[in-house]
């Protein structure tokens, strides 16, 4: 197992570059996509009929996203996409670092949006309540107010996504992208030493994910801030110093 | 800022008409949620610097009426005038609620923010000030209700009766022509209703506008200028408070206040 480190280093270290690469940028980007479809879904029915025809229409699209791509093995969506863009453009493939993106985005997206979802609803109508009857839009209470509160709640299951990328970018492997287990499989062509090259494999992959799931944790921790709080003294503070004192706290 | 009028509780015998339009004016207001009737040709004004507590037994529909106001709750009948004019059916509810403030009983404070930006949030996104501006205004009606010593506290770290106050400084900072109050004592502990309580009559004497729906008789006696008793969906009657207290003339408002 060491010789097959030492003599494959490099080409491990760019099959976990390939791989985070992948897993950050798609658990990313299926963030965002899972983010508007949340927002999408929350916006009060429009009292206009035309209005509401149109959101019932995205409303559909959008549920049919989500079904179709949770129902369906990324593995069959990768083949799906990368060699339906092939037909559709005279036989020319995307190139398959592009292919490998989009692919892991709009599948992390379609879950991803149903966590988003689960996170607004979770929120106490009362916070809606209170931006509302400041005069706040629904878009103006939805990120001042409750997506930081959602996304804090979700960053769990957020973290989850991003593990669960790490390992299912393996399966890019049918589209040849160079992702981890990719590289695997070409040492094992050339050495024929397969099980010490999976064990070596698997150990990456655990430190990889082990190690996004602590540091994840850490930002949890962080995001929560500090315990305690500040309450200042009888001095006579202007303005300045206060909003000060309100940064800092 | 609060409005330093001078008719406030001294003038508590004028009409409407001596002292001009009213505020908000509420006409054959009726609201039901499916076949089950909460409000029924409900009839009332504010003006400018009433103080008006309104009064009932539970499920007698004084929130519905307090949430149609706003227009948190779409009235099935009837029509909620802004100075004269007809909000019934605004399409942009939030302009209204830009100047009718409310206070909630479970207070609502945004968990995610300070004290201080619970306070800003509004004056900026829905005012655009400045955040030197908005910190100052904050500053000032943080003080008022005495919670400028807790500007970085977190709503969580605070005591109901802390979060009520802060609450009441982050209406404030929207400058309301009226502030409407929904029961805000009722989640408290006994000893913390008399801060929020001192807090709001604070600025009943600055000569705030408020609609105060509550259970503290000893607030509505004392502060209101104009009392009214609602029960099975309808004003059973309204007057001063010695109408109200020391002379009712129904038989249901004598029996409530003999509970109360
Ligand atoms: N969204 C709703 N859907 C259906 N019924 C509702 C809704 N909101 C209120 N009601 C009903 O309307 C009636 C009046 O409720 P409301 O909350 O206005 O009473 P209230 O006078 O404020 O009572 P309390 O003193 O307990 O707060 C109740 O019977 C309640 O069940
Ligand atoms: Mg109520």
């Amino acid at each position: 197992m060491w010789n097959i480190l030492s003599e494959y280093y490099i080409d491990i270290l760019i099959g976990v570059g390939y791989t985070m690469l992948v897993a950050l940028i798609g658990t990313v980007v299926g963030l965002v996509i899972g983010v508007l479809i949340g927002v999408y879904r929350t916006i009060p029915d429009p009292k206009s009929k035309a209005a509401l025809v149109f959101k019932k229409i995205g409303d559909y699209i959008l549920t049919a996203y989500v079904e179709i791509f949770r129902g369906t093995p990324m593995m069959v969506q990768a083949m799906v996409i990368f060699w339906g863009f092939a037909e559709l453009n005279g036989g020319r493939t995307l190139n398959v670092t592009v292919s490998g993106l989009i692919i892991v985005s709009i599948n992390t997206g379609a879950y991803m949006a149903e966590i988003v979802r689960g996170g607004i609803i979770s929120i106490d109508k009362g916070q809606f309540e209170g931006a509302h009857a400041l005069g706040l839009t629904h878009t103006q209470t939805m990120f001042n107010v409750v997506l930081p509160q959602a996304l804090r709640n979700i960053l769990p299951s957020v973290s989850n996504e991003f593990i669960i990328n790490i390992k299912d970018t393996s399966v890019l492997n049918v589209i040849g992208f160079t992702e981890l287990f990719f590289v695997a499989k070409d040492i094992v062509t050339q050495t024929y030493k397969t099980f010490p090259t999976y064990l070596l494999v698997a150990i990456v992959y655990f430190i990889l994910t082990f190690g996004i799931s602590m540091l994840l944790r850490f930002v949890e921790r962080k995001m929560d801030g500090s315990k305690n709080y500040k309450v200042l003294g009888s001095q006579n503070l202007d303005a300045e110093s206060y909003a000060r004192e309100a940064r800092n706290g | 800022m609060v409005e330093n009028s001078t008719s406030n509780i001294q003038n508590a015998n004028l009409t409407a008409d001596e002292i001009g339009q009213p505020i908000v004016k509420i006409e054959h207001l009726g609201k039901s949620f499916g076949d089950h009737i909460v409000l029924k040709d409900i009839d009332f004004s504010v003006c400018k610097g009433d103080v008006t507590c309104v009064i009932g037994p539970s499920g007698s529909g004084k929130s519905t009426l307090l949430r149609c106001i706003n227009l948190f709750e779409k009235p099935t009948v009837g029509r909620i005038l802004f100075h004269g004019e007809d909000v019934t059916a605004a399409r942009k509810p939030n302009l209204l609620r830009q100047k009718v403030g409310m206070v909630f009983q479970s207070f609502n404070l945004f968990n995610n923010l300070n004290v201080l930006h619970n306070c800003t949030l509004g004056p900026r996104k829905v005012f655009k000030l400045s955040k030197a501006d908005a910190e100052q205004l904050a500053i000032k009606h943080l003080k008022t209700v005495g919670m400028d010593a807790f500007v970085n506290a977190k709503p969580r770290q605070l005591s109901g009766g802390q979060k009520q106050r802060v609450a009441i400084a982050r209406a404030l900072c929207m400058n309301p022509e009226v502030l409407l109050f929904d029961e805000p004592t009722s989640a408290l502990d006994p000893e913390m209703v008399g801060e929020v309580l001192a807090a709001m009559k604070t600025l009943a004497e600055n000569g705030l506008t408020m609609i105060v729906v509550t259970h503290e008789m000893s607030f509505a006696r004392e502060v209101a200028n104009h009392v009214v008793f609602m029960d099975g969906g309808v004003i059973v009657e309204e007057g001063t408070p010695q109408q109200i207290f020391e002379n009712p003339q129904e038989e249901r408002t004598k029996l409530f206040l003999s509970r109360n």
